[in-house]
């Protein structure tokens, strides 16, 4: 990194350490759009929410080899003129640099219909590298700074593995054969 | 900005959908238009055992029909082959193997690579007259990126973008602001993307766990190292056009990729400053 760069860095330091926290982040859709859209036919929506005991856990562990960290996890029955039509189920996987929420749609038998992302948020300093920082901040508010997350609307660059939401549904199909299917 | 926007983990990585619509007609576009993606990769993927290219590598010197997906990518790569002079190369799979940025093909050790002489072609069946491994990582992706894009403009949507991590096509009147990812983690800013589609490849020394992929030459000339981001018209040849780029000699890297009807964006100067 260049002299120009480093004086930079330490001008900018205030507003980089409340913004890197959250680099690059997106909103992509509510949980009723994603139930639209993994269940287009569904009229409705029981809620089916889970607390997962301690020895449930164990064994969604043993099947997925995925530790299930939370004790709750979001479930909702997709239903059609009283027909069973399959899981809805809202998960969270933190990875070393992202944490996003996604919805899984499962069959009743446990076949993946599909997995949409919700939110996804990188929570890596990459800015605090960033070549063009000042220019982030000319004629905006700290405020309008805040808001520079979703201006970063597409990167370009060395691809983000997803393996963490594959073994995140990994797990959530471990779930489904062990407490939803028996349940 | 487009009215339904999406992300999905698919190849891979997350790929983004953009339309300018929205309700129950854009959704399903979009979800058609997944599903092609994850078509594609279940038919291309080199990782995948399950996959028709895994099938073929498994036994390379037999006949193989291939699917019509198949065979345009292969099509489209022994043409880039050809007119890059060799440094766009498919059958590199078994060097990938060998040093382990792809897995063992189940099938005898291939040769590290080829040449086009080594295609024997018949219609939509192929074989190949050595036991070499096919690998389209270096273009598949952004083939199933103008899939996807075919797919939702056919479906009545005329602007609109589809973002594979890095490979990302922008149609209609959609534009996109294009940052890059560098090696050391930094954020340049590119430029504005429409009409038209941009890819970066990144070029490790080594095989890591945010830089899976690797670059490797079939000839004597290593690959430059760094990030490498080259725009065209389709998503499928500026993803192969990345890998060119981190090829071709510094003298000849412009004119070539004009020739092959893409241009270099930004090389990896800015990452190696840093």
């Amino acid at each position: 990194m260049n002299q120009f760069n480093r004086n930079f860095v330490f001008l900018a330091a205030l507003p980089t350490l409340a913004i890197s926290q959250s680099v690059y982040a997106k909103d992509y859709l509510s949980v009723a759009d994603a139930r639209k859209i993994l269940f287009p036919a569904a009229q409705t929506f029981l809620d089916h929410k889970l607390t997962i005991t301690k020895d449930q856990k164990k064994a969604i562990k043993d099947l997925s080899g995925v530790r299930q960290r939370w004790d709750d996890q979001l479930v909702w029955r997709a239903e059609a003129d009283g027909r069973f039509l399959g899981w809805l189920v809202v998960d969270e996987v933190v990875g070393k640099h992202e944490f996003i929420t996604y919805a899984v749609g499962i069959t009743p038998d446990g076949r993946v219909i599909g997995v949409e992302i919700l939110s996804y948020r990188e929570t890596h300093g990459y800015q605090i590298m960033e070549a063009d920082w000042r220019n982030q901040f000319k004629g905006k508010t700290i405020d309008g700074a805040f808001k520079l997350d979703e201006d970063i609307s597409n990167i370009s660059g060395a691809t983000l593995s997803c393996r963490n939401v594959t073994d995140g549904v990994k797990r959530v199909l471990a779930l489904h054969q062990l407490v939803l299917m028996d349940g | 900005m487009a009215d339904t926007v999406r992300q999905r983990p698919l190849l891979g990585t997350f790929v983004e959908i953009g339309v300018d619509g929205a309700g129950p007609a854009a959704d399903a576009a979009v979800t058609a238009a997944f599903a092609e993606i994850a078509a594609i990769h279940d038919l291309l993927s080199f990782q995948s055992p399950d996959s028709a290219l895994s099938a073929f590598n498994r036994d390379p010197m037999a006949w193989h029909d291939l699917a019509p997906a198949f065979r345009r990518v292969l099509g489209l790569s022994m043409l880039l082959m050809w007119h890059s002079g060799g440094l766009f190369n498919p059958t590199v799979g078994g060097q990938l193997v060998a040093r382990g940025a792809l897995p063992p093909t189940g099938g005898p050790m291939p040769l590290p690579f080829g040449q086009l002489g080594d295609f024997d072609m018949n219609g939509n069946r192929l074989r190949l007259k050595r036991p070499l491994a096919l690998t389209f990582d270096g273009i598949a992706k952004g083939f199933a990126v103008d899939r996807a894009v075919a797919i939702v403009r056919r479906a009545g949507f005329t602007s609109g973008w589809v973002d594979a991590g890095g490979d990302m096509r922008a149609f209609g009147n959609s534009k996109l602001r294009v940052r890059r990812r560098e090696t050391n983690g930094s954020i340049t800013r590119l430029g504005e993307l429409s009409g038209g589609a941009v890819a970066t490849s990144v070029v490790a020394p080594q095989v890591d766990e945010r830089f899976p992929g690797l670059t490797v030459s079939a000839g004597d000339n290593a690959p430059a190292p760094g990030a490498w981001t080259v725009c065209a018209r389709y998503a499928w040849q500026a993803d192969a056009l990345t890998k060119v780029a981190a090829l071709a000699g510094d003298a000849d890297r412009a004119a070539l990729l004009n020739r092959l009807h893409g241009a270099l964006i930004a090389g990896p100067a800015v990452a190696g400053a840093a």
